[in-house]
């Protein structure tokens, strides 16, 4: 697939893995497993775009006495995930356009 | 290879990169590591799972841009002492034209690169331009009703098609093989600037 694409998947896909709640590294690739395979440096990359674009924020907290880190979407990364929304609907159009067997009728 | 082993290897491997990239960078494995023996995993398990340093540092490297290694690079050295900026103001004269020749050097390496891709599609245009060259005089002598010529004309310039066809995609190939090239360079320089010290 296109870097420029796949990369601007990623960043929603990870957008969402975020959405309903706090995640953290481990969990967000596990979440997404089923979809996608991620790499731990991919994640890593895409984590820190994020955070430095302003759609995540990040704390560390507390977990059986090490620190683990939460990644938190903000309200910028929410609006991204429903601009991406809206943006698809155009890409499924045209992904129709493209797979229809007859352009002229 | 357990968790700790991994780590000192990544930390090692990761050495001349900005510290604080570092740092954030062993907690994320470690964390993920652990994350993954809670599940069940056992250590040699979680580790390998991470995949191997080297791909790592690669990745890594591949990521940062350029100007921050190169500012990373020369803040981590310690700093000067008094005659050692005596030297350099001193050695000026001599380290000066040095730097001006390495850049020109790589500058140059870089334009006669560009003009042998410049040439290819040279050649290439100036075949396309023979095609129509020959089926112009073609036409001129078939108006003439020299019906010889004008086949000769014609069979060059399909002649000249066939090679032109072949040679767009020699002039296709190269380009992307130097742009490729040129990236890979990129990269190249970086793991210069950075040193491949420990790394393994």
């Amino acid at each position: 697939m296109d870097v420029q694409l796949k990369r601007g998947l990623l960043d929603v896909c990870v957008l969402a893995a975020i959405k309903s709640e706090d995640s953290y590294g481990y969990k967000i690739i596990k979440d997404m497993k089923p979809y996608i395979e991620l790499s731990e440096s991919t994640l890593y990359t895409i984590l820190k775009r994020l955070e430095n674009a302003g759609m995540l924020t990040v704390r560390s907290a507390e977990h059986d006495g090490r620190l683990r880190k939460y990644y938190h979407i903000t309200k910028k990364g929410a609006r991204r995930l429903e601009e991406f929304k809206d943006e698809w609907k155009e890409v499924v159009s045209i992904y129709q356009f493209v797979m229809k067997e007859n352009h002229h009728e | 290879m357990n968790k700790q082993e991994f780590l000192l290897d990544l930390r090692n491997a990761l050495s001349g990169l900005p510290q604080d990239d570092i740092e954030e960078r062993i907690a994320f494995y470690g964390e993920i590591i652990d994350d993954c023996m809670e599940e069940g995993a056992s250590e040699e398990e979680a580790v390998a799972g991470i995949g191997s340093v080297n791909d790592i540092r690669r990745q890594i490297v591949a990521d940062i841009p350029f100007p921050k290694l190169v500012k990373e690079k020369v803040r981590t050295k310690r700093r000067l002492r008094a005659w050692e900026i005596v030297l350099m103001v001193l050695g000026f004269p001599v380290w000066f034209p040095l730097i001006i020749a390495a850049c020109a050097i790589v500058l140059s390496l870089y334009i006669v690169i560009l003009a042998l891709i410049i040439s290819l599609w040279s050649i290439e245009i100036s075949l396309w331009a023979g095609i129509l060259g020959g089926i112009a005089i073609a036409t001129v002598y078939l108006v003439q009703s020299a019906a010889m010529p004008a086949l000769m004309a014609l069979g060059a310039a399909l002649f000249i098609a066939g090679f032109s066809g072949f040679m767009f995609f020699g002039c296709v190939a190269a380009s992307k093989g130097i742009l490729k090239l040129t990236k890979k360079a990129g990269v190249g320089i970086k793991s210069m600037v950075i040193g491949r010290k420990n790394a393994k």
